[in-house]
């Protein structure tokens, strides 16, 4: 173990060959480190921490309701990457700004969204911050510093290193975090927001989930590097890789390089490896590619279980208490679809508002005679 | 006030846009130690530090998303792409977020920058130091599109692109970055965006264009006096939002429209402003809307005297829309 050399945390081991972890897929502790002192966290913080990926995957799990009972057209799951979500959001202050990706959202409470404005996105009302423009998935607030992803993959890379490049410039004290998978780092985008970020040594950090799956496509199939993490060494600074199940190693590598890039701007790579337990999204049948064998068995070994496990070996959480907190989270959840709902629909003009900052004649035109066919419309339904 | 080139306005517009507001930050490849392949941001970095000035990696997805991040965190970043030509290995960034984010984000962020390019032919540069993609940009709502003329209106367009609220795409006509000079007020000198530019009033046709044609079109206009035709001469300067009221007065008065664009015919700027009067002035119209464009083609190397519209083919434009020839 090495002294700590930036802020509190004693530095992870770069690039190595095997997943940094505290936790074995049992949950149990392994090796001679108690996480605890590694990454600071108290028994309340680890607590809480599982709490918050607990409520992430229930957030998840009513989206996938709301699909199927024909309330939202579309979703994308969280599952089986909560640890890891939750973790590295935990990990950053308030000061920070993250570029989620489309698997991010139902995790954003960790960053004060409410679960009014969560729901409000995915059932495209005016309780979403984005007043219902994007389809499910694409949760930003600007009053919790999280923009607002686009839908191609890695885009969100590379607007990252540009706010990064803000931070520096304007002396703030922050990080970006941009979240995304493996697939994102085959595109252009991260190789520039990487080559930037490393030019520029700019207060970045790029977050992969290796959830081993582009869609159908296997991670094999994305690069013949060994690992993810390892591209950063071309960009002239370190990869982490860690164990995306085990939220506590997740927790003390993205912290330890939060508080690093905030004190010297260095830019870092983290690549977590998870296991995207549902299709890719409401609209793909993941049976087409691979075994149910395999994902039942990953089920075993996923962060919410190996979290659980590890409380209750500190003796610090039981069923009592998981029957309680779901009890609270599934009341707390149904009023909270519910008022997202209520909120209504967006305006017909918002359609045309903030295209531009000042709406254009042709627009306004346009506005009214969108109007106009809507009212007839109306009227020929009465 | 001084007589300056185009090239000389556009540096004198960023420098005054420096020193007023600490946001503005240029950058692109080679835009600092050599002051831009064109010269234009010559000086700036000594000036303003290379904090301010400086030069990117030769990747122009990074120069946009950097524009776009930096300009989403509220600072006011004037991207240089070298030829317009070289941009579209960013132009994920330019459709799928700069145009967006306002939009999506349900008006939370917005990207106040500006993408500064070189475009045009007439420099023999070939297919991609040569090309008008114009429309392209103006088919993207969200989008502003600005290409000014002469040097002064360049400078007058430039600062109200970088105080404007929205992203702009300046197109700068490399043509006559040098060749043309004319007297350019000094200190902050700002022209509206939207507003088309009525450069000489008449009463027979209305000639609209814009950037470096402008002036083949002044030239024709030499000839067309001598015929006694009186053009009323529009430079549309925006392109999006374009002044489509401005037109629309401009063809009832006369009743005949040319438009000349050097960027190919199909699903040109001028096949928009041609739908726009045919729609809602053809009461006005005496004579068939004309289209005066580049071909459809690739841009040639060699032929690019045939390829751009010259003062023969403006005029001939002109005489098609009063019926003089078929």
């Amino acid at each position: 173990m090495q002294a700590p050399e930036h802020g509190t945390l004693t530095r992870p081991t770069p690039f190595t060959r095997e997943p940094l972890r505290f936790l074995n897929e049992e949950g149990l502790p392994e090796g001679d480190r108690d996480p605890r002192e590694v990454t600071g966290l108290s028994d309340a913080q680890l607590v809480d921490l599982y709490r918050a990926m607990v409520l992430s995957r229930k957030v998840d799990q009513m989206g996938w309701i709301l699909v199927r009972q024909g309330r939202a057209g579309f979703y994308i799951s969280i599952q089986g990457q909560e640890g890891a979500q939750v973790a590295s959001l935990l990990a950053l202050e308030p000061q920070d700004w993250v570029m989620p990706y489309y698997r991010t959202p139902p995790a954003l409470h960790v960053r004060g969204a409410t679960l009014v404005e969560l729901f409000g996105q995915i059932l495209g009302t005016n309780a979403d911050p984005s007043k219902g423009r994007q389809m499910p998935a694409h949760f930003g607030s600007r009053k919790h510093r999280i923009f607002v992803l686009g839908s191609p993959v890695a885009l969100g890379h590379v607007v990252a290193m540009g706010a990064a490049k803000a931070l520096k410039y304007s002396r703030e004290n922050a990080v970006v975090i941009s979240y995304g998978g493996e697939g994102s780092t085959s595109e252009p985008h991260f190789h520039s927001a990487m080559n930037f970020a490393g030019v520029y040594r700019l207060p970045l950090i790029v977050f992969i989930f290796n959830n081993q799956y582009a869609i159908s496509v296997p991670r094999a199939q994305q690069t013949a590097s060994e690992t993810l993490a390892e591209k950063a060494r071309a960009y002239g600074f370190e990869g982490y890789y860690v164990d995306g199940s085990d939220p506590l190693a997740v927790y003390w590598v993205t912290r330890f390089v939060a508080e690093r890039a905030r004190t010297n701007h260095t830019p870092a790579l983290i690549e977590a490896l998870t296991y995207r337990l549902d299709p890719h999204s409401s609209a793909d049948d993941d049976l087409k590619y691979r075994p149910r064998e395999e994902v039942e068995a990953w089920k075993q070994r996923e962060s919410l279980a190996r979290m659980r496990r590890y409380l209750e070996h500190l003796g610090l959480w039981n069923e009592e208490k998981e029957q309680a907190l779901h009890a609270e989270y599934d009341r707390a959840i149904e009023e909270a679809v519910e008022q997202a709902e209520q909120a209504g629909p967006p305006d017909l003009e918002e359609m045309f508002h903030e295209v531009y900052h000042t709406t254009p004649w042709y627009l306004q035109e346009e506005a009214r005679e969108a109007r106009r066919f809507a009212e007839e419309q109306e009227g020929s339904h009465a | 006030m001084p007589e300056m080139t185009l090239v000389q306005a556009l540096r004198d517009a960023l420098a005054v846009e420096m020193a007023r507001d600490d946001r503005v930050v240029v950058f692109g490849e080679d835009v600092g130690r050599r002051g831009g392949v064109f010269t234009v941001t010559e000086g700036l970095q000594e000036r303003f530090g290379e904090e301010r000035v400086y030069d990117t990696p030769l990747d122009e997805n990074g120069i946009l998303g950097m524009a776009a991040g930096m300009a989403l965190m509220g600072l006011r970043p004037v991207a240089e792409i070298q030829f317009v030509d070289f941009l579209w290995p960013g132009f994920d960034v330019v459709i799928s977020d700069i145009a967006k984010e306002r939009f999506r984000s349900g008006g939370q962020y917005g990207v106040p920058l500006v993408i500064r390019s070189p475009y045009g032919g007439g420099v023999k540069g070939g297919l991609y130091h040569s090309q008008s993609p114009e429309a392209i940009f103006a088919h993207i709502p969200g989008l502003k599109v600005v290409i000014p003329a002469t040097p002064s209106e360049a400078k007058g367009l430039l600062i109200s692109a970088i105080r404007d609220e929205d992203p702009v795409v300046f197109l700068e006509p490399k043509k006559i970055y040098f060749g043309i000079k004319e007297e350019v007020p000094e200190g902050e000198y700002t022209i509206p965006l939207g507003q088309a530019r009525v450069v000489q009033e008449g009463s027979d046709v209305t000639i609209v264009s814009y950037g470096a044609l402008l002036h083949e079109v002044l030239r024709a206009n030499e000839t067309l006096k001598q015929e006694g035709i009186s053009a009323e001469i529009l430079d549309l300067r925006t392109i999006l939002p374009f002044d489509g009221p401005t037109l629309l007065e401009s063809v009832a008065k006369t009743g005949r429209i040319v438009i000349v664009v050097e960027a190919p015919r199909i699903l040109s700027v001028a096949s928009e402003l041609a739908a726009f009067v045919a729609e809602r002035a053809v009461d006005y119209l005496d004579g068939p809307i004309v289209r005066v464009t580049g071909w459809d083609t690739p841009f040639p190397y060699a032929l690019e005297p045939h390829y751009l519209p010259n003062v023969r083919r403006i005029v001939h434009g002109v005489r098609r829309a009063l019926g003089l020839v078929p």
